[in-house]
């Protein structure tokens, strides 16, 4: 067992579950979405897509960007919600939520594909 | 299946940029913990509560917890924001500002430890090198080595425009030699150009790739190199130089092009001056390096016998143009193996080799100094060569001196102690690979030349000042072909009869001369040398010509644009534009058959 590729594997997972757990929820209540959810994606996606600098594989390249897309729909969403609530002053009116979770949703559709992308390499290094 | 798996491994590989991928893979832990760290901290200062500016009960959002541990982790610290903290909150920022500046302490110094690791500096400058090889679109040289040798032949090819790459092993001749101080920018590679690698590296197998010169100071390098070059780009040219005749049969024995051997090749340009001193100075003049002297008066050498200290490659060579030219030779040299070798050689001048040093006054009387007319001091060995020189002077001080000067470094010695003529086997080198590349016609030019009699060579000498006066004359060859030249080309296409002398006119001023003599002309593989002004030119001459460089930049108007040549030969101008042409296309037809029929 390779401790490397469970933490690769981990954190990549990882990435996606909790992801998942922000996005889901209805669109626009603010209370099935909570801040420290997105700060813990946020934070476990960016060290998910460092691990994946400089990984010389044949997919290496398509995970690294599936990883990058997801943080920069992740950062905006928090960028989104720090603008509501710190600079505009407008609070999380539903229509802010929507685009928050929206954007989310599309970070979690990056990471299946980053998961789904592992799978395939694993089962092809098998054979 | 699996044997192409490896294959397309080393292409993606070859894609990325071995240099961001090595930043990338070696900074993959620093940037792990440092947001980990941030992480930490930023959890610990939003779930401490606090109190505001009114003493309500307040916590840290997210958003001014990044901001505070950013400012505090860079050491900017610009204090207790957005509301003074309570002492719990206190203690965690200590952990937090300990913490973070750990953390990024460790991710500067694995950024400069990488900097300044060789194996990233070696990825970085081949990178580098690569791309600035890859940029080069037009012809290039690939030149190996950087000696005195390398340097010349790059100097010479820049000045000319060429663009030139350059592999050189030891990073301290390339700092010596100012190599971006050229008048073209030359990539260079620190490797060993004896693997193919790096000559890969160096586009040797790119079309552009016009020829690769040989001129590290080992055979042996040389060698590899003149073989693959042949294997990886058989198209191009390969000159190499060389010392030794085995590496030099090896050489040639794979088609090399050419292979210099600085010692032979002075020996050529020693017998030209046997043969006629007026030769040797028409030599001089039109190969010497752009910034040499000039001297405009031949050597003055008198018929007799000479004095050749040391039998080694060079005596040897020497040697064998004594006997070719009938010159009477004394040998000195104080080598047995020496001694018993040139006995086997030349069994019928048994007499002609002294067992002795040749640098004491003793074994130079012995050699009969006072009565020769000449003395080579040819060893291997720049003090002794000095030594022999300077006593032979003051035993005969009217003797004719030719010096054999090994290292560079002893050029001020040689200076001073006024040897007629100095024979440095780099320069010798680097003056035939310019040749060799720059004007290859000039070499048959000399060929012939060896066989004409001194008066020819002084006539030819009158006529060269005559055009050049004091100046370095500048050598150019040019191919009457549809691409070189295509106003004359068309000119005899259209049946006008072309003469030499309709490309020495000035096409600013038909009355004028430009300055410049043509050399050879080369038709069908005969050779007409110092053609007239009456001379025919035919589609596929190739005319060396030879003369000021404003001449040369004079007549690429004659040879390229029609208005131009028309003038030089006494042509109505015809017309250019399309529309004008459909309009006079009948009076030029009817013009050009009359021209024909004549």
């Amino acid at each position: 067992m390779n401790s490397e590729k469970v933490l690769f594997s981990f954190f990549m997972i990882l990435a996606l579950t909790l992801n998942f757990g922000f996005f889901i929820g209805e669109m626009d209540n603010a209370a099935h979405h909570n801040v420290y959810e997105l700060f813990a994606v946020i934070i476990v996606n960016l060290i998910a897509t460092i691990l994946k600098f400089g990984d010389r594989s044949r997919l290496g390249p398509m995970l690294l960007a599936t990883s990058l897309v997801a943080l920069v729909q992740l950062i905006s969403a928090a960028l989104v919600w720090t603008f509501a609530v710190h600079i505009q002053e407008t609070g999380l009116t539903p229509e802010t939520v929507v685009l928050i979770v929206s954007l989310s949703g599309g970070a979690v559709l990056a990471n299946i594909i980053s998961v789904i992308l592992l799978m395939i390499e694993t089962t092809m290094l098998r054979r | 299946m699996n044997n192409e798996e490896p294959e397309k491994q080393e292409t993606s590989e070859e894609i990325i940029n071995p240099v961001v991928s090595m930043i990338m893979s070696r900074m993959r832990v620093p940037l792990i913990l440092l947001i980990v760290i941030y992480a930490i901290s930023i959890i610990g200062l939003i779930s401490i509560p606090g109190v505001d500016d009114q003493g309500n009960p307040w916590r840290m959002s997210i958003f001014h917890a990044f901001y505070y541990v950013s400012f505090t982790a860079t050491t900017i610290g610009f204090g207790e924001i957005p509301y003074a903290l309570n002492d719990g909150q206190r203690l965690w920022v200590i952990c937090t500002m300990y913490m973070t500046v750990v953390a990024w302490l460790y991710a500067i110094g694995n950024i400069l430890g990488l900097v300044q690791d060789p194996v990233f500096k070696k990825a970085r400058n081949e990178y580098r090198f690569k791309k600035q090889v890859n940029k080069i679109h037009e012809q290039f040289y690939l030149v190996c080595g950087l000696g005195e040798t390398g340097y010349e032949v790059v100097k010479a090819l820049t000045n000319e425009h060429y663009r030139v790459v350059v592999i050189e092993e030891d990073p301290d001749s390339l700092l010596e030699s100012n190599i971006y101080d050229l008048q073209e920018f030359v990539p260079c590679l620190i490797a060993d150009a004896s693997i193919p690698r790096n000559l890969q590296l160096a586009g040797i197998s790119r079309s552009n790739c016009n020829g690769v010169i040989g001129a590290t100071a080992s055979d042996e390098t040389n060698l590899k190199l003149a073989l693959s070059s042949k294997l990886l780009h058989p198209e191009g040219k390969v000159v190499c130089r060389s010392d030794l005749l085995s590496y030099e049969e090896n050489m040639r024995s794979f088609n090399t092009d050419y292979v210099v051997n600085p010692y032979n090749t002075f020996a050529d340009i020693f017998s030209m001056l046997l043969h006629s001193p007026s030769l040797h100075l028409i030599f001089d003049w039109l190969t010497g390096a752009t910034d040499s002297q000039i001297t405009d008066e031949p050597l003055n050498l008198n018929y007799g016998r000479w004095i050749l200290c040391s039998y080694g490659r060079f005596g040897h060579a020497l040697y064998q143009k004594f006997l070719e030219h009938d010159v009477e030779a004394t040998i000195l040299d104080s080598d047995e193996a020496a001694h018993s070798r040139f006995k086997q050689n030349n069994i019928d001048q048994q007499e002609d080799i002294i067992l002795a040093t040749g640098i004491d006054e003793r074994s130079l009387r012995k050699a009969g100094v006072e009565d020769a007319v000449g003395i080579i001091a040819g060893g291997a060995d720049d003090s002794n060569n000095l030594s022999t020189i300077m006593t032979a002077r003051q035993l005969n001080p009217e003797i004719f001196v030719v010096a054999r000067q090994n290292l560079r470094d002893n050029s001020e010695l040689f200076e001073r102690v006024k040897a007629d003529l100095v024979m440095q086997p780099r320069e010798i080198t680097a003056r035939m690979i310019r040749v060799l590349f720059l004007n290859p016609m000039l070499c048959d030019f000399l060929k012939i030349a060896t066989k004409q009699d001194d008066t020819w060579s002084n006539i030819v000498i009158s006529r060269l000042s005559a055009v050049i006066g004091e100046s370095k004359p500048h050598i150019w060859t040019t191919e009457i072909t549809h691409k070189q030249a295509p106003a004359v080309y068309k000119a005899i296409a259209l049946g006008r009869r072309g003469t030499l002398d309709c490309l020495t006119i000035d096409p600013l001023s038909r009355d004028h001369r430009l300055e410049c003599i043509p050399l050879l002309l080369v038709r069908n593989g005969d050779n007409l040398l110092m053609p007239d002004d009456e001379t025919e030119i035919k589609h596929g001459d190739r005319i060396l010509f030879c003369g000021m460089r404003e001449a040369m930049n004079s007549m690429n108007w004659t040879l390229n644009v029609m208005t131009s040549l028309n003038y030089v030969m006494n042509y109505e101008n015809e017309p250019e534009s399309y529309l004008l042409k459909a309009l006079m296309r009948r009076r030029f037809k009817g013009r050009d058959r009359r021209e024909r029929s004549r």
